[in-house]
């Protein structure tokens, strides 16, 4: 389920059956420009896995729209503020909480999150149409999925 | 010219594959050979276009694709009519030759009937097909009455 209308009609009716959520956590920056291109591809890789482990297991997991902060920041501030969306998450009955990153800075910032941590490494910029790419996401997909189920 | 006006009526009541058939334009090559089907299901993959409101896009879409014990070419969607997760042909090893799905474990038979006592309530869609110098086309996915 995503956060859009018509998913959130459903949820409503069977909020019992979802317990998960996935928050895309996302950083942007326009100044670094020898790293735009791999930044916002990261950006474009996260997506991608987001809205395909969503579709995955789309009746059990919901897809919070992602996290953005800027390249650089504190991450001891911004994992506070990414706990208040935790918190808030878990008024509700969702009792797994997934953090999806690309940006390894948050390795080190695991501990302080009250939520399981899912980094994933990139990819190599290239076309994410073509076949070998899709082949790589979508084995990779597989496995993010098999680890979430691992948690129910 | 009864038998004229009546003709294509019975075709419409005796298959409702020729119909598709006959608007082809629907159905998609999904670059699959006739001969490559067996009675294992099968994944394939392929893409449609789709204009939606405000975007135009490409969707993926999935089948489980086989030949029943007649031979007649059979393809399932993969969405769980519980709640919409993808389901696996054998996604369990506690339910061999069912199709498996991994959020509520919701079960179906091989031909897509659900499974009584697991969360869903109807069977899984069939695709629309027909078959054209050996390869497979489908179309849209159809929904089927409970079991």
């Amino acid at each position: 389920m995503k956060w859009l209308r018509k998913d959130l009609e459903k949820y409503v009716q069977a909020k019992e059956y979802v317990d998960t959520v996935i928050i895309p956590v996302q950083m942007f920056q326009v100044v670094d420009e020898n790293q735009l291109e791999k930044d916002s591809f990261d950006s474009e890789v996260l997506a991608i896995f987001a809205n395909e482990i969503e579709k995955e297991l789309s009746g059990r997991v919901m897809l919070a729209p992602a996290y953005t902060y800027v390249k650089g920041a504190d991450l001891g501030r911004e994992a506070e503020r990414l706990n208040e969306w935790i918190k808030h998450l878990k008024q509700q009955p969702f009792k797994h909480i997934f953090v999806l990153t690309l940006d390894m800075q948050w390795k080190k910032s695991e501990a302080s999150l009250d939520a399981n941590l899912l980094w994933l490494p990139g990819l190599k910029p290239t076309n994410l149409q073509s076949q070998e790419a899709v082949q790589v996401i979508r084995g990779q997909i597989e496995q993010i999925s098999e680890l979430i189920r691992s948690y129910w | 010219m009864a038998a004229g006006l009546l003709a294509p009526m019975i075709r419409f009541a005796i298959d409702p594959v020729l119909q598709s058939q006959e608007k082809s334009g629907d159905l998609v090559n999904v670059n699959l050979s006739v001969d490559d089907i067996t009675d294992t299901p099968q994944r394939v993959d392929w893409e449609v276009q789709q204009v939606d409101g405000w975007y135009e896009s490409n969707i993926n879409r999935t089948a489980w694709v086989y030949k029943d014990e007649n031979g007649e070419i059979v393809a399932l969607s993969p969405i769980c009519t519980h709640l919409g997760c993808f389901v696996s042909w054998e996604g369990s090893e506690d339910y061999p030759n069912e199709f498996y799905c991994p959020c509520h474990d919701g079960r179906y038979y091989k031909d897509g009937t659900n499974v009584p006592g697991t969360p869903p309530l109807r069977p899984l869609d069939v695709y629309e097909h027909a078959v054209e110098n050996g390869m497979l086309y489908l179309g849209e996915p159809k929904p089927r009455e409970g079991a």
